[in-house]
């Protein structure tokens, strides 16, 4: 995060009635920088842009704009465009209409209009449709017009409300890139809500994850994906497998208790603040291997017992559903391993997350028997 | 019996009553509007514009204005209840502009009667304030009483439609507009108005041609000349018997009326392509 932010959020909270939607925002955000906002519906990202914007006054808090207050100033005066979900076109209006309604607003002149939109209509590929209405364009096109729409006043910041939810996933994916290139190219500064994880993955500098209305955990994609900070932040960012275990730490080494689950074994704390006890384990399906469990362990890490329940192929591997301690975790593996088959999963260390249960009780029975899982004779 | 021979015979009640309270009448009405004892004509029509051209002229003026001053005033309203940023004064009018919708025109004349004549309510209020002395007031009860009539009475049924419309466009296009620095007003008219003009026009329309058939209004404000078309009708059957020269004036009606029925067709066929 950079100190010398642009964008300055500072405590702020918002009010729904008596729903409390955010809670203690504090968000630095660095000029040119690109920062998703990402979380599940409901979680605040939206409310969190619109208090940003302008459209909803913050109960608590300040957002500042280099230095300048302006928590409450009327959404014109901020130097933020918003790009809308719903792209927000003026089906009255022609493209070039549009585009121009920002400049017309400012009592740009009429030849400068024109010469800025055939420019904005040029870079976003809408040369030649400035006289169309937006009924009559594809769903890429309606969006290119909502961005420069946006972009034609030359905003400082660029606020995009979940803007590629609303296109089929084939050009999602191309906008996705050339959004993040023109963001580049003209060194906006930009807030980007999405609930969709890899979006936000690939196009932003920075991921600020909510939930509850908080901010969760924010950092680099690869921070966030490889050193998520609760286990809400991992469950979100894929590693959807849980398992309940017991650990005891024993220096920079945390050793887990063989169980249900399977024969334990010791990773590193790396950092970690985790005490002895009870601690939910999340993995990713991608992240984990599944091999015949009389096969010996020939990396380092955890291995769980299991059998395997469903198989599927979603396309480069097998994505198994295998019943571990009486709860289904996704694992994946090179081969097909037959329902009803008991498999042995392996989970790096490393592709390993460990926190502590809020309550911090162990979770299995002492001296659980390994022998409950059916091993093939 | 085919299918189709029963769906006739389902439709044929309805058929009937239009034909024989609707069709029948109209056709009668028009035949005999060139009819002048037994012979056909134009003496009907040289007799209203003899008589009558000056009563044209002021009901085209009065329902006009009528209907540009109810558009007015219902763009207004859908306008407050869309953009208004106090809660409480949005509910309140809310709940009162519908109103008047609800009280027949014959009692909208009888309350524009006690309100707007020589020593009516507003002129007596404006007395009792001090505004004006009794010596100063004027009645109302001419054109103005008229078009108050028919814009207090009128403008709630076109501003339902249009806040109904307003109420339903993407609140995104209005926030849009917001964002890019539009104010209230020019969003107003700008972005909304736009958007709901065919809603508007419609209502408007309709409105049109509802006044133009109020005869209960001009007859209580306004029962001297000029005056409307309906008290011209009511007045030559009423008086004289005079089947002709009513049909001919109903006639010039019905043309007025449905021109701005054309001009309407007009700009939703344009619309379509």
């Amino acid at each position: 995060m950079s100190d010398d932010g642009f964008l300055h959020l500072r405590g702020v909270a918002s009010q729904y009635g008596k729903t409390q939607v955010l809670k203690d925002i504090d968000l630095s955000i660095g000029k040119g920088e690109f920062v998703a906002l990402l979380g599940s519906s409901g979680c605040g990202k939206t409310t969190l842009l619109r208090v940003i914007a302008g459209f909803i006054a913050p109960s608590d808090g300040q957002v500042s704009v280099n230095g300048r207050d302006i928590t409450r100033h009327q959404p014109d005066k901020r130097g933020m465009a918003l790009v809308f979900q719903s792209y927000a076109l003026w089906p009255h209006m022609t493209v070039a209409q549009n585009i121009g309604y920002g400049l017309k607003l400012r009592g740009v002149a009429r030849e400068e209009i024109v010469r800025r939109v055939s420019e904005m209509s040029a870079m976003l590929g809408l040369s030649g449709l400035e006289g169309r209405k937006p009924l009559n364009l594809s769903g890429g096109q309606r969006q290119r017009v909502a961005l420069g729409r946006a972009l034609a006043i030359d905003p400082e910041i660029l606020l995009l409300d979940e803007p590629l939810s609303n296109l089929d996933a084939r050009i999602r994916l191309s906008v996705r890139h050339e959004l993040r290139a023109l963001q580049k190219r003209l060194g906006i500064t930009a807030v980007h809500v999405t609930h969709d994880r890899e979006e936000a993955m690939v196009m932003a500098d920075r991921i600020v994850i909510l939930d509850g209305g908080r901010i969760a955990q924010q950092g680099s994609p690869e921070e966030v994906y490889n050193r998520p900070a609760s286990s809400f932040v991992a469950a979100f960012m894929g590693a959807e497998n849980l398992l309940h275990l017991d650990g005891v730490r024993d220096g920079e080494t945390f050793v887990l208790q063989p169980g249900a689950a399977g024969e334990g074994g010791s990773v590193p704390v790396a950092g970690r603040a985790l005490a002895s006890g009870g601690v939910e384990a999340r993995f990713r399906p991608e992240a984990a291997r599944i091999a015949d469990i009389d096969m010996p362990a020939t990396q380092l890490g955890v291995r769980f017992f299991g059998e395997v329940v469903a198989v599927t192929y979603p396309g480069g591997h097998w994505r198994h559903a295998v019943s571990v301690a009486g709860r289904e975790i996704m694992a994946d593996a090179e081969r097909a391993f037959a329902p009803g088959q008991p498999v042995a999963v392996h989970v790096p260390a490393e592709a390993l997350f460990l926190f502590n249960t809020p309550s911090g009780d162990p979770v299995s029975r002492p001296g659980f028997p390994l022998e409950t899982v059916k091993i093939p004779a | 019996m085919s299918r189709r021979l029963l769906g006739l015979l389902l439709v044929l009640p309805a058929l009937a009553v239009i034909a024989l309270l609707f069709i029948l009448p109209l056709i009668m009405s028009v035949v005999g509007a060139f009819q002048v004892d037994g012979t056909f004509g134009w003496g009907n029509f040289v007799k209203t514009f003899d008589l009558y051209t000056k009563d044209i002229v002021f009901t085209v003026v009065i329902v006009s204005l009528s209907t540009v001053l109810i558009g007015l005033a219902s763009i207004a309203i859908g306008g407050y209840l869309t953009l208004g940023n106090n809660p409480v004064a949005v509910s309140i009018l809310r709940f009162l502009y519908r109103w008047p919708m609800f009280i027949p025109f014959i009692v909208v004349g009888q309350l524009m009667r006690t309100f707007l004549s020589k020593n009516g309510m507003m002129n007596n209020t404006a007395v009792s304030l001090g505004l004006m002395t009794p010596l100063d007031t004027v009645s109302f009860l001419d054109w103005r009483g008229i078009v108050f009539a028919f814009v207090w009475k009128q403008t709630p049924f076109v501003a339902l439609l249009v806040a109904g419309a307003m109420a339903s466009l993407n609140r995104d296009t209005i926030e849009a507009a917001r964002n890019l620095g539009a104010s209230k007003l020019r969003v107003l008219f700008e972005i909304i108005v736009p958007q709901v003009a065919v809603t508007l026009t419609v209502g408007l329309i309709l409105s049109f041609v509802t006044m133009m058939s109020v005869l209960s209004v001009p007859l209580m404000i306004n029962a001297q000349t000029p005056t409307m078309l309906t008290a011209d009708i009511a007045f030559r059957v009423n008086a004289y018997g005079d089947y002709g020269v009513a049909n001919a004036l109903g006639l010039i009606s019905l043309v007025l009326a449905s021109s701005v029925a054309w001009i309407y067709l007009r700009i939703s066929l344009k619309e379509r392509t």
